[in-house]
């Protein structure tokens, strides 16, 4: 059973709420501090351990992943797809080292289980683009952000 | 039968078995490396030291046979601490090396390491390390992560007949290598992988294709010859990087050959039919079985050795059906190939067919003859005669006179019951999904037989 709740007169017509209401909004308006920033131009300094786009790590030109398979194994995503090859120089290495950027959670799983320090997740968080390719290896080793 | 209690759990054994192999059986693990149950018995790693009342020392449990009455404990703080001395002392050398090693995920050594080795390790000193000569086209070696067990050595002499691994030098110097550093020459190599315990040997054809933890393992029966070892197929995705051979003590105890080990790579080919084909033209399965239909006079089928019971079924169903002749071909001999696995003949069913008592083809004329084959058994001498082939076929198989491909199912792919040589049915079972547009036997048979939209 629906009751009706009996209303004076000054809460029925709401003039009072209203401009409490107002009050709120021109003080926040006049004497509170801005918010928003002017995004490309100003940008917000994000925490060291922000998680953007990945990047591998080198040591002398030389990509630090030895492709253990570590980062796909323990990706929940499946967005790290590696082959391994050989080299003169280096026992194992990543022929092919791809992350699907468009599958990844970001949620640093990879970064954690690197034995190497290979992979590693920059301070990059603009990432939209125009096309749908995945991250390749030598894009990843070159892309550092701000590391 | 005489009792021996183990960690307060009694457990008969019968005399002379030693107390690794007692205490596996009643479910009590007791790590070890150089041991293994189809070798003779070193002693040489110190992993499986047990504490055993009455005894002053700590005993190897791997040579010491149990004795009636005889208290082991395999848990006590003396043996916890010698497994951790041992796994400390075998790591001195040891590189470490596990993101790059193909064995990591089911090394022995890894697995100890982790349970009863420190997790530090003390030692600062340069590791010895060793130059690696190639071992031939099988074995990869990695001396560095030796542990010297000798398995290697043990199964050359015993199992393989071919003593040509060694021990070179002495002490920390020690090297495992082929005599002269030639390389190896056994038709039984790929074993040497399996049995080592660390990533010394491991097999060139698996190297850095598959991480171990990827794999779904299948057990199955392998097609090679009419040994029909049990094996174990080890895909990702539905293809095949590995076959391990699997412990049955009746058929090839823990070992398997070479040839079937790599076998498998034929049927992931790109060159295997698996469309349909007729008369010159890929076709749907509907359109070339009713070509195929229209041409069916004077029609032999043959059937090969390498087929399971279900399929020669279906197939003797289908000439029932048109009244035609069934025979067998491919070879029709059998015997002792080295006297280790091998036998001379190369089809998985072989024993089974001389069972159901079909005759052999020896040349009869047909205008037509149906092959049906699992890929293994060698094409029979038709001369002119024009053929169809059903079940696995490659393109450099197709000759002028062949009529048309059924693509069928090989080894990997399908379920079904082969006999090996000591008259033994195992079943086959299905690791891979079908690839392309190929069809079991019973499934084509009914096809053709009943007609059906499908495909």
């Amino acid at each position: 059973m629906l009751l009706s709740k009996k209303k004076g007169f000054f809460t029925r017509i709401y003039i009072v709420e209203i401009i409490q209401g107002l009050a709120i909004t021109l003080k926040n308006f006049f004497f509170s501090r801005k918010v928003t920033i002017q995004y490309p131009e100003e940008r917000r300094a994000y925490s060291d351990r922000f998680r953007g786009l990945h990047y591998i790590k080198a040591t002398n030109g030389v990509e630090n992943c030895t492709a253990c398979m570590l980062c796909p194994t323990v990706c929940p995503a499946e967005c790290i797809h590696i082959e391994a090859g050989e080299q003169a120089d280096k026992e194992k290495y990543p022929v092919r080292f791809e992350i699907d950027l468009l599958r990844c959670c970001f949620c640093g799983m990879c970064e954690e289980a690197c034995p190497k320090d290979a992979i590693k997740l920059s301070a990059i968080y603009e990432m939209a683009t125009h096309s749908r390719e995945v991250l390749r290896k030598d894009m990843l080793l070159e892309q550092r952000g701000n590391k | 039968m005489p009792k021996c209690i183990i960690d307060g759990r009694e457990a008969e054994f019968s005399v002379g078995e030693n107390i690794v192999d007692i205490a596996k059986r009643i479910g009590v693990s007791i790590p070890v490396f150089c041991y293994h149950p189809g070798l003779s018995v070193v002693a040489q790693c110190r992993m499986c030291t047990v504490e055993v009342e009455k005894m002053g020392k700590l005993q190897t449990g791997c040579s010491t046979p149990a004795t009636d009455g005889m208290v082991i404990h395999t848990n006590s703080q003396k043996v916890l601490d010698a497994r951790q001395s041992t796994m400390e002392f075998l790591l001195v050398n040891h590189p470490l090396d596990c993101p790059i090693c193909d064995k990591s995920g089911e090394c022995d050594l890894q697995d100890y390491s982790f349970e009863h080795g420190s997790q530090y390790s003390r030692y600062t000193e340069e590791r010895r390390t060793y130059v690696d000569l190639d071992m031939g086209p099988v074995i990869q070696k990695n001396m560095n992560r030796c542990i010297h067990c000798t398995r290697c050595i043990r199964f050359a002499d015993e199992i393989a007949k071919l003593p040509e691994m060694v021990a070179m030098q002495r002490g920390n110097a020690t090297e495992i290598t082929t005599a002269d550093g030639r390389p190896l020459e056994t038709d039984y190599a790929g074993n040497y992988s399996d049995i080592c315990p660390t990533g010394s040997l491991t097999l060139k054809d698996f190297r850095f294709h598959k991480r171990a933890w990827f794999l779904k393992k299948t057990p199955t029966i392998c097609a090679g010859c009419s040994r029909g070892c049990s094996i174990e197929l080890q895909t990702h995705d539905d293809h095949v990087y590995r076959i391990i051979p699997r412990e049955n003590q009746a058929v090839n105890q823990y070992w398997m050959c070479d040839e079937g080990r790599f076998m498998y790579h034929a049927y992931q080919e790109e060159s295997r039919l698996c469309v349909p084909w007729f008369d010159g033209q890929e076709l749907a399965w509907q359109e070339a079985l009713q070509q195929l239909r229209a041409k069916m006079t004077g029609a032999l089928f043959l059937v090969a050795t390498d087929l399971t019971h279900e399929e020669v079924d279906a197939v003797s169903q289908l000439a029932q059906f048109y009244g035609a002749q069934l025979l067998a071909f491919g070879s029709d001999t059998d015997a002792d190939y080295d006297a280790i696995l091998r036998r001379t003949n190369m089809a998985a069913n072989f024993h089974g067919l001389k069972r159901r008592g079909l005759s052999w083809y020896a040349g009869q004329k047909a205008e037509l003859v149906i092959i049906v084959r699992a890929g293994r058994t060698k094409l029979p001498q038709l001369g002119e005669t024009p053929w169809v082939g059903m079940g696995v076929f490659w393109e450099k198989e197709k000759t002028p006179s062949c009529q048309g491909i059924l693509p069928g199912l090989s080894y990997l792919e399908k379920n079904g019951t082969v006999t090996n040589f000591q008259g033994t049915d195992q079943a086959l079972k299905q690791a891979v999904a079908v690839p392309g547009m190929c069809r079991s036997v019973p499934e084509i048979v009914m096809q053709w037989m009943h007609g059906g939209e499908r495909g």
